[in-house]
């Protein structure tokens, strides 16, 4: 019986089900006119709305009373709606469709994808992401060819680039396997000056000082160079993204690198 | 601090729209330069990271548009982590500018552009001024700028703001920019599936509370909010949302290994890096820059310090050597001035006008005017030293020698600049990132002795030590101030600001010739300053001096018994035992007068506080007007001295004066409080304004008062005990 119910659950109404948990998600309860105004529809429609599904014993609903979902309800409601983020993001991510644009979109498919169509569309923006040869570079190369530039070119340079990611990633991971949490790797403070390097992390509390060395270019797999120490012995000077910082060893010493 | 722009002040018809243009930028991009290129406005161009430390506005035409153009301080980011870059960010978000010009240094684009891919994330209506567009093409940088635009989403102009090349056509593109009826749609960034999934229900979040604070996107806030800008969630005052993004950011480190915050600027540096790779070609190898050979030498192990002592060093005996001409001719000036004005009374008169030009005005401008040549030569030497990029090095030189003392090689500048003027050293300050670094350098700074404390030395040290013994004796007086700083920085460091130490991370910027244009520039902001003060405040307290020293004048009784002396001195027979005694009685009536003054009083009331540092009430009444600016006790002590006869101060004559009347080891200890206590009543105003409370700007000043009372008692009553310069 409950499957054939879950069957005869129309669009509309998976709509007003994924309202109400996107309202008890943020507010804890829901009332009838918070989902009216969030699907913008009126009153009365609200109410026949709610009668159908607590009819069908996926919501827990009195006229003038606060709405919540059933257990079923909420079961229902989070697959409604975790279709609903997975093409969203899908458009977005990897479509490089305007947000807006791939949330309406999104609403209407998300009524009639099957559950294995969107398990495989999930597993595809994974792999897009992990595989070197596609990635956040490659993806943005469609955005571009989407808007502007439909010529091709700079093959060479994305699969040289591609490699080099590969490379990188092997590092770090062979990096934190073999030196675990005990014994620490090279870090800049170790290196003499003229020794080159390839940042891998930088450790410490968030914000403050971290923070600053992101914003001046200091992440992970930039190559740094140590070009001097200071005559007392501190600071030290480093060339980076093609221009000289000064840091202290002290700050040096939280920035992990892998000797080149 | 932020200058507010009022769009209501100017009409804003269709014929000349006004359109507010905000110059942002990394330090040293050259916004500054640019700002003058653009405006042809004076305004003082560092090479030193940080020197546009608050936002100034110029204007200029260009067809029918009018712009107001404000120069905000240089920022590499807009995370708010150093208070010029809160200054900057608030502006940019607060304030709207219809435009923002993003001044890059095309010889160091991937770092610039991350300031302009977080303004475009923004949404803010950004124009690139590609600057230092000549020095790229001549280091073989070659831009496919149709691209690179592509992909920014935003018109890129090629500048040179040392020649105002592309200044045209950067207005161009200005106006084009402003005509636009909607901002442009933020860029978007992908950051990877990870912050992506929880981007987006933060998104969604801010999206369904309506309005957001300052009208920011969605999506830029949920990016700050995952980045933990906590700056952003006392402003979005949402907790509920502000902890769902502290777990996403937890759920993104366990995921991917690394912080939110280093995630996000991987990937902004990734979108960067890409954009670069495919629209920047390096034509030529790169070679090794003269830059980089200068620093070969300017910062080697061996070498550093010895040429950075010898600048330093070079900086203090051009001040004084070459100044020394044009002060004599300063000084013969004003002789001749006062001889002129003089010479319209009868000899010897008595006119209170005459007293006020001669004794009040003249005695106290002048005598600090004198001393001009030598502050514009400090404050030339300093200029150079910044515009050239030597002071990033001095920075780096000093920083583990400053860090000892639990300070910042930043804090070098502002110590420098204080040699010249307490104020402008305060203001430097604005480049330390920490609170607590900045304040402790503020409080010390008036320790290094400033510019006008030289008028006090100038005057005691020749009355009271022979020659050989001026230049150690004006380099321990120095050196006490330094040694003072240090003590009192560690102690405020280990005290009232105790706390972490804070982080050294600094652009060494590359060498750069000075130009005469900056440094003229500089000179005129600086000696202009000056020179108002001269004419302004010290003009005002000399009158105000002069006023207190004439009145209410001897008690009537006195007066009588002068008179009387004065009558039985005239009947003498004698020629030379009459001069003595009318001199006598006029010298005992003078001290009587100022005994009897307003002035006197004050310094009478003083003395017994004073009395165990050594100094009497004519000290403790110079002392009153040191309080209001250092160098008007020069001015005051030339005052009070004039009243019994010729009035020729900051001379021979004065110097002759003095030494009758106090010891050597007194005279030392005049240099040892000037030095030590109370700043002048500028510094006192701007470490208030600048601290943002009266708390510390009071600190400042009992403090150091307290300071200097204590070191020059036991200086002058050990000096007593023991038998030394009495």
């Amino acid at each position: 019986m409950a499957h054939a119910e879950k069957l005869t659950l129309s669009a509309s109404l998976e709509d007003y089900l994924e309202a109400i948990y996107r309202i008890v998600a943020e507010k804890q309860v829901a009332r009838a006119k918070d989902v009216g105004r969030r699907l913008k529809v009126g009153r009365s429609s609200v109410t026949g709305a709610l009668h159908a599904l607590a009819d069908r014993q996926l919501i827990h609903y009195a006229p003038y009373d606060l709405v919540t979902l059933t257990d079923r309800g909420r079961e229902v409601a989070e697959g409604v709606a975790r279709r609903h983020e997975v093409l969203g993001d899908f458009f977005v991510s990897v479509l490089a469709v305007d947000p807006a644009e791939a949330d309406a979109a999104a609403c209407k498919l998300e009524h009639a994808v099957s559950e294995n169509v969107l398990s495989r569309l999930l597993e595809f923006i994974d792999f897009v992401d992990r595989c070197p040869r596609g990635g956040t570079h490659w993806i943005q190369g469609f955005k571009r060819s989407c808007h502007t530039d439909k010529r091709p070119g700079h093959c060479e340079t994305c699969l040289a680039r591609a490699v080099n990611g590969v490379q990188a990633k092997h590092r770090k991971e062979t990096h934190m396997d073999t030196n675990g949490e005990k014994k620490a790797g090279a870090t800049l403070a170790d290196l003499k000056p003229g020794g080159k390097a390839t940042i891998l992390t930088i450790g410490g509390a968030a914000g403050g000082i971290r923070r600053r060395l992101l914003d001046m270019g200091v992440t992970a797999g930039t190559r740094v160079e140590v070009e001097r120490v200071a005559p007392l012995g501190d600071p030290i000077e480093v060339k980076i993204k093609g221009y000289h910082l000064t840091l202290r060893k002290e700050e040096a010493a939280r920035i992990h690198v892998e000797r080149s | 601090m932020a200058n507010n722009i009022r769009h209501d002040e100017y009409e804003t018809s269709a014929a000349g729209r006004l359109l507010t243009v905000a110059l942002a930028g990394n330090p040293n991009a050259g916004k500054t330069t640019l700002f003058n290129a653009l405006t042809g406005a004076r305004q003082h161009v560092g090479n030193y990271p940080g020197v546009t430390v608050e936002t100034f506005q110029g204007a200029c035409t260009h067809g029918q548009i009018r712009l107001n153009l404000v120069d905000l301080p240089g920022t590499y980011s807009l995370t708010a982590y150093s208070p010029e870059e809160r200054v900057a960010r608030t502006f940019l978000i607060q304030e709207r500018p219809d435009v923002v010009i993003d001044v890059i240094d095309a010889t160091n684009l991937e770092r610039n552009l991350y300031l302009a891919v977080q303004m475009l994330e923004l949404g803010l209506p950004l124009v690139l001024a590609l600057n230092m567009s000549d020095l790229a093409a001549r280091r073989g940088i070659a831009f496919d700028l149709a691209l690179l635009q592509a992909l920014l989403g935003a018109p890129i102009i090629p500048t040179v703001g040392k020649t105002g090349e592309g200044k045209a056509e950067l207005l161009d593109a200005v106006s084009a920019a402003g005509r636009r009826a909607a901002p442009p749609a933020p860029l978007r960034i992908a950051y990877g599936e990870a912050l992506e999934a929880e981007i987006a229900p933060l998104q969604r979040r801010l999206e369904a509370l309506g309005a957001l604070p300052d009208g920011v996107p969605a999506r830029w806030l949920a990016v700050k909010l995952l980045e933990g800008d906590a700056d952003l969630v006392a402003r979005l005052a949402h907790p509920e949302i502000a902890s769902a993004a502290a777990e996403a950011a937890h759920r993104i480190e366990a995921l991917a290994g690394d912080s939110a915050e280093a995630l996000i600027a991987d990937r902004r540096y990734g979108f960067i890096s890409g954009a670069c790779q495919e629209a920047v070609r390096h034509t030529v190898e790169r070679r090794h820059e003269l830059s980089d050979t200068i620093d070969a030498v300017a910062t080697n192990r061996l070498f550093g310090l010895p040429i950075f002592l010898g600048l330093m060093y070079l900086v203090f005996s051009i001040t004084f050597t070459l100044g020394e001409p044009p002060m004599r001719w300063i000084e013969a000036g004003f002789d001749a001035l006062r001889g002129a004005i003089g010479g319209l009374w009868p000899a010897h008169s008595a006119s209170l006008l005459r007293s006020l030009l001669i004794n009040g005005i003249i005695g106290g401008v002048g005598g600090v005017l004198v001393f001009l040549p030598n502050i514009l030569l400090l404050f030339l030497a300093i200029a150079i030293l910044e515009d050239s990029g030597y002071m990033a090095r001095a920075a780096f030189l000093m920083d583990r020698i400053m860090h000892k003392m639990g300070l910042h090689g930043k804090s070098f500048m502002p110590m420098l600049i204080g040699f010249g003027c307490s104020v402008p050293a305060i203001l430097a300050t604005r480049t330390l990132e920490s609170r607590r670094d900045r304040l402790t350098t503020m409080l010390v700074v008036p320790l290094m002795s400033c510019g006008a404390r030289l008028p006090i030395y100038a005057l005691i040290i020749p009355a009271f030590f022979p020659e050989p013994w001026h230049g150690p004796m004006l380099w321990s007086i120095y050196l006490i101030g330094i040694a003072l700083a240090v003590v009192c920085a560690k102690l405020l460091k280990s005290t009232l600001l105790r706390g972490e130490t804070p982080p050294f991370v600094m652009e060494l910027p590359p060498y750069r010739m000075p130009t005469l244009r900056s440094l003229s520039i500089h000179l005129w902001n600086r000696g202009g300053a000056y020179l108002r003060k001269a004419g302004t405040v010290i003009l005002g307290i000399s009158i105000l001096l002069w006023a207190m020293q004439q009145w209410p004048g001897i008690p009537a009784r006195e007066a009588e018994a002068l008179a009387g002396r004065r009558a039985a001195a005239q009947t003498l027979v004698d020629d030379a035992a009459r001069t003595h005694a009318l001199a006598q009685v006029g010298g005992d009536e003078a001290e009587a007068a100022l005994r009897a003054s307003l002035m006197g009083r004050l310094g009478r009331g003083l003395e017994p506080a004073l009395r165990p540092c050594g100094f009497d009430w004519k000290l403790s009444t110079a002392m009153i007007g040191a309080l209001a600016a250092k160098e008007v006790f020069v001015t005051q002590m030339g005052i009070i001295y004039a009243l019994g006869g010729d009035p020729d101060e900051a001379s021979a004559p004065l110097r002759e004066k003095i030494r009758a009347d106090y010891t050597p080891l007194a005279g030392f200890c005049v240099m040892l409080f000037c030095l030590i206590s109370a700043p002048c009543m500028a510094t006192i105003a701007v470490t208030r304004r600048e601290s943002g409370s009266w708390r510390w700007a009071l600190l400042q000043l009992g403090g150091l008062t307290l300071l200097a009372w204590v070191v020059t008692a036991a200086v002058f009553q050990g000096g007593s005990l023991l038998g030394i310069g009495i």
